[in-house]
């Protein structure tokens, strides 16, 4: 019977032919032996796929990992997370300040100021005695600029009838300015000059006469927006940059200034809506002043700036107009897709070339990325021939693959840290990540504005137990807003105790007594609020239900909800209606604050959604953002660090640990040829020595 | 009786022909129509849904409100939703429609996800098609056996156990016994092992999740098989035919089985939407760069363009496959006539 033999038959073919194929996949043990290539091949596995490679368009860390591996910046952060040159070989931080000669001011002696009388002062004053290369005097040259007409746009608040306000161009007709050359930036400036121009000298500067503007838009320009416009002092900090020579980017073509300033205009064209653009608005010019030197001046003290700088630079000569429209030719594009091409639709997004250690080789979407080492790197060529990004969206799977060696490194969840821990046939590295996990309350709300409220809801928590039961021990306490791996971070700043008993008589003090069921009440208003938080991180959410034991210990009412993220985004967070949250921030290694905590960052779809508002706070954090001198700058941000601490506007919780997980054949190969383990390093940053990594065929003894 | 005319009914009059051309065309329009219907209403409930494209995520603290402006200008996400349909259709007819994510084509993205997925749904499909047959013919055969009550109670087992947490077992217990690599197309740094190497490591990562995917098929077809067998081998033409001192394989084979199949020809036709429909749940456990992960992903993404691109050609091929099953049907039974 042929269709009963086919019948059997052909289930049996299948599921022979489809057995048989086990016995020539190889094992872990074996892996080297059948294929020695594999010990030159490095293979990491991430959650997600990148999204974009272009490191001015890119914001997810996958994309960044690669991105880091592909390009380089100008600097980067070493292992103690201090800055460190790549691309660039030195810098010099210096800056131009120029100063508005003004005609109605006279000298503490009664003189009358002239430009020349002023700069002759000046010179005698601040240049006598000293010579050009005393370190403690930073100014170089004073100069006299003459006068000069600007166009300027400023937005005008407009009239009550109609309320809108809007952009306008008004011409500036600059007085004589004196220029101020310094070698180092000196914020405080004026206050250096002070004796010299008088205590008045910005009071009576007549600076509505410089504007000329329709008389309805002058009514509109109030006296601080004046002053804003034409500020007394302009401090212009410099940042000049000396560059590697003979970099190649990975097609051959040499790194030079121009690739640098492009991508700076790359950043800020508004075409390519860069998410990194308020790293650079700050940013006035980069001049060229070879092929191997570039002067960036900003418009005013900023000193996060620097560290923007470690963005990654991009090849002028892939990217320019004249190269996308290349492209479009090449790709036969519609004129309806030519009018919108940019450099987010570019190939290169998806192909790039930089300067980096490895060399983009293929991306295969939630599969894998391939980079193979550069062997022109000037550092010299990595050590691993080829590197692997896999796609792994399963933390299961993840460890799978790890085991059966797979995978090298990869990224483990806390209950899975707890596994590895107690096995040595695995290297482990935990750090500091730069992220905290916090409850925020909403400092808007009536409930929360006393301090002491939410102190005492801090120390009705014991997060240490978080730690330990949650997340195996895979976290620290943190107190303050600052990554706990910097040194922005105050470490003296003790943690809240865990007292629910202090928290009852804290609250006590207030006013808030039990009522008959045992519930905190005061004037017939029970303590009651809504914490929430997004759905899918099982930590945060038992983070919630933590919280709502804790709480309802010592009388507080708590009411727990989870929502979509999306979801939980737009109805709660951005329009800051929700009484208190758990989330998290990951946060860069500069010390600025400004977004998540000054005031001025409240509104609808702001970062500083609880609503924290402390004058005090708000000076710190604008003193931070124009010190450059980085001892005094760590004396402020502790201060803020203390002040934020003790306000309690969040329940900081703990700083989670970034673990990895490594094979351990994996070793560091010294500069003498000798192999070492890999070592910890204190930025947290397991691959800082990548590049000198190697894969051994046997497991090392040390 | 039926026996032997189970070939194509086609040798029929031209009015006939007129008759069934006159019902194709009828039925083609019908479709468009629908597929216009569908079309509609996935739009807008994709975006009526709560959410936003990643890329205007208002999380992100680098992104600044202006840009968030810019970005949603240019992905046409504040324009009215019939607007927004009809760029979304005049792109995708031109051949322009781009992801919101990567900015990349996404009818080419959407091809080389297929090609991924296609594989594994063919394996899975040979495998459900070639087990159920005997299986479930068997068990018709030996009603009541202890094969047959064992079968089913196996069936009904796969039925009930979720696919993910079996394949969690599966994938353990073989990592632990076997100490093989079993997620993703293929091992990794296999690349410079020889041809033959390669092609058996792809076969042996597609045994597991066609397998696991291929299980419930198996469990539902064998039974309809039985079914059907048991309906058939009641019938009087069998009686008939045993009657006539036929052989009992004769009987079973070729007179019985081949009228127990012709349901499952229809079935064909209704395979068509399963190609783009992909696993999601197998795709995700196995880390395979299917159509179902990439059509997940945008979901959570948000990433209109793709989900909307997805949708519409699932749309599309699921009323081609009923329209084909229809066709089938009507091609393989002389009994039914289209109108």
């Amino acid at each position: 019977m042929r269709l009963k033999r086919l019948l059997l038959l052909a289930p049996l073919t299948v599921v022979a032919l489809l057995v048989q194929s086990y016995f020539w996949v190889p094992t872990y043990e074996s892996q080297a032996k059948a294929n020695p290539h594999r010990l030159r091949m490095f293979i990491e596995s991430s959650i997600g796929d990148a999204k974009i490679l272009n490191p001015i368009l890119n914001a997810d860390t996958a994309s960044s990992r690669i991105v880091g591996l592909v390009f380089e910046g100008l600097l980067d952060l070493d292992d103690n997370l201090q800055l460190r040159g790549r691309l660039a070989t030195h810098w010099e931080v210096g800056e131009d300040i120029y100063l508005l000669v003004n005609p109605a001011a006279r000298f503490d002696d009664g003189s009358s100021i002239t430009p020349e009388s002023l700069l002759d002062r000046l010179r005698s004053e601040l240049l006598a005695g000293t010579s050009a290369e005393d370190p403690s005097d930073p100014i170089r040259a004073i100069e006299l600029l003459p006068p000069e007409v600007r166009r300027q746009t400023v937005e005008v608040p407009g009239s009550e009838a109609e309320g809108e306000a809007s952009q306008v161009e008004v011409q500036l007709t600059l007085p004589p300015r004196i220029r101020f050359g310094l070698s180092r930036v000196v914020p405080d400036f004026l206050d250096r000059i002070r004796p010299i121009i008088g205590e008045r000298y910005e009071q009576t500067l007549p600076r509505s006469t410089w504007v000329s503007a329709p008389a309805q838009i002058m009514s509109a320009i109030d006296h601080a927006r004046l002053a804003e416009m034409l500020p007394v002092l302009e401090h212009n900090p410099t940042l000049v940059f000396h560059l590697r020579h003979g970099v190649r980017f990975h097609d051959g073509h040499e790194f030079d200034s121009d690739d640098v300033r492009f991508t700076y205009q790359a950043i800020m064209d508004p075409r390519n809506l860069s998410p990194r653009t308020s790293d650079f608005e700050p940013v006035k010019s980069v001049d060229i002043l070879d092929r191997y030197t570039v002067r960036v001046v900003y418009k005013r003290l900023f000193s996060p700036a620097v560290n923007a700088w470690t963005m990654q630079i991009l090849p002028e000569h892939l990217l320019n107009d004249e190269a996308l429209g290349r492209e479009m030719e090449r790709r036969g594009l519609s004129s309806a897709a030519r009018a919108t091409f940019g450099m987010r639709e570019s190939v290169f997004n998806r192909a790039p070339v930089g300067t980096g250690p490895f060399v983009f080789e293929q991306w295969q979407s939630d599969e894998q990325i391939r980079l193979r080492a550069n062997q022109d790197y000037w550092e010299g060529a990595p050590e691993y021939s080829e590197y692997y990004y896999r796609v792994l969206p399963d933390p299961l799977t993840q460890e799978v693959e790890f085991r059966t060696g797979a995978v090298d490194i990869y990224a483990p969840q806390p209950h899975q840290i707890a596994r590895y821990r107690d096995d040595d046939a695995y290297q482990r590295f935990s750090s500091l990540s730069t992220g905290y996990t916090y409850i925020g309350y909403n400092n808007r709300r009536a409930l929360f504005q006393d301090r002491r409220v939410r102190q005492a809801l801090s120390m009705a928590i014991d997060v240490d137990e978080i730690i330990r039961y949650v997340l195996y021990g895979e976290a620290e306490r943190t107190t303050g807003p600052f990554p706990k791996n910097t040194v922005w971070y105050d470490p003296d700043v003790e943690p809240i105790p865990y007292d629910p008993e202090g928290a009852r008589a804290l609250l006590a003090e207030i006013g808030w007594h039990p009522n008959e069921q045992g519930w905190l009440e005061k004037d017939g208003q029970l303590f009651e609020f809504n914490l929430i938080t997004n759905n899918g991180n099982l930590v945060r959410k038992a983070v919630v239900t933590i919280a709502q034991n804790a709480w309802r210990k010592i009388g507080i009412k708590c009411n727990t909800q989870l929502f979509e993220w999306a979801v939980f985004l737009e109805d709660f967070v951005n329009p800051g209606d929700f009484d208190a949250v758990v989330l998290g921030w990951s946060m860069g290694a500069d010390p600025d604050l400004y977004q998540i905590w000054h005031s001025s960052q409240t509104g609808y779809g702001q970062l500083n959604f609880a609503g924290y508002r402390s004058p005090e706070a708000d000076e710190l954090i604008v003193a931070i953002r124009e010190e450059y001198d980085a001892e005094r700058q760590r004396t402020l941000t502790r201060r803020l660090h203390r002040v934020i601490a003790a306000d309690q506007p969040y329940t900081f919780l703990y700083a989670p640990l970034a673990t990895r997980v490594l094979d351990k054949k994996i070793v560091m190969v010294n500069p003498d040829g000798t192999y070492s383990r890999i070592p910890d390093v204190k930025s947290g940053d397991v691959f800082y020595s990548f590049n000198r990594w190697r894969k051994l065929d046997h497991v090392p003894r040390f | 009786m039926l026996i032997g005319n189970v070939g194509f009914g086609l040798d029929s009059t031209s009015g006939e022909v007129m008759e069934m051309l006159a019902y194709v065309i009828r039925n083609l329009l019908q479709r468009l129509v629908l597929l216009f219907v569908v079309s509609v209403m996935a739009h807008a409930v994709v975006h009526i849904a709560p959410g936003e494209p990643s890329e205007v995520d208002p999380s992100n603290p680098r992104l600044k409100p202006e840009d968030v402006t810019k970005i949603r200008a240019a992905f046409h996400l504040d324009d009215p939703l019939h607007l927004q349909y009809v760029y979304w259709m005049r792109d995708l007819l031109s051949g322009e429609l781009k992801s919101f994510k990567d900015s990349q084509p996404v009818l080419p993205k959407i091809w080389d996800r297929f090609l991924n997925s296609l594989p594994l749904f063919v394996t899975a499909t040979v495998i459900v098609w070639t087990l159920s047959f005997p299986a479930g013919i068997h068990a018709a055969l030996r009603r009541g056996s202890v094969y047959d009550r064992s079968t089913t109670f196996l069936a009904y087992a796969l039925i009930s156990i979720p696919g993910f947490f079996f394949s969690y077992l599966v994938i353990l217990s073989v990592v632990e016994l076997f100490g093989v690599p079993v997620i993703g197309m293929r091992t990794f740094g296999m690349e410079d092992a020889a041809p033959l190497f390669r092609a058996m490591d792809r076969l042996w990562h597609l045994v597991i999740p066609s397998i696991m995917s291929a299980l419930v098929g198996v469990a539902i077809l064998s039974r309809y098989v039985r079914s059907q067998m048991l309906e058939v081998i009641g019938a009087d033409y069998v009686r008939t035919a045993r009657a006539k001192g036929l052989e009992e394989e004769t009987v079973v084979y070729t007179h019985a089985l081949r009228n127990a199949l012709l349901p499952f020809v229809t079935m064909f036709g209704l395979l068509l939407p399963g190609l783009i429909g992909g696993s999601v749940i197998f795709e995700q456990i196995f880390a395979w760069p299917g159509i179902g992960r990439l059509g997940y992903d945008a979901i959570l993404a948000r990433d209109f363009p793709v989900i909307l691109t997805i949708n519409l050609i699932a749309a599309v091929l699921t009323l081609a496959g009923t329209f084909l099953s229809d066709i089938l049907y009507a091609a393989v039974d002389p009994r039914i006539r289209l109108q």
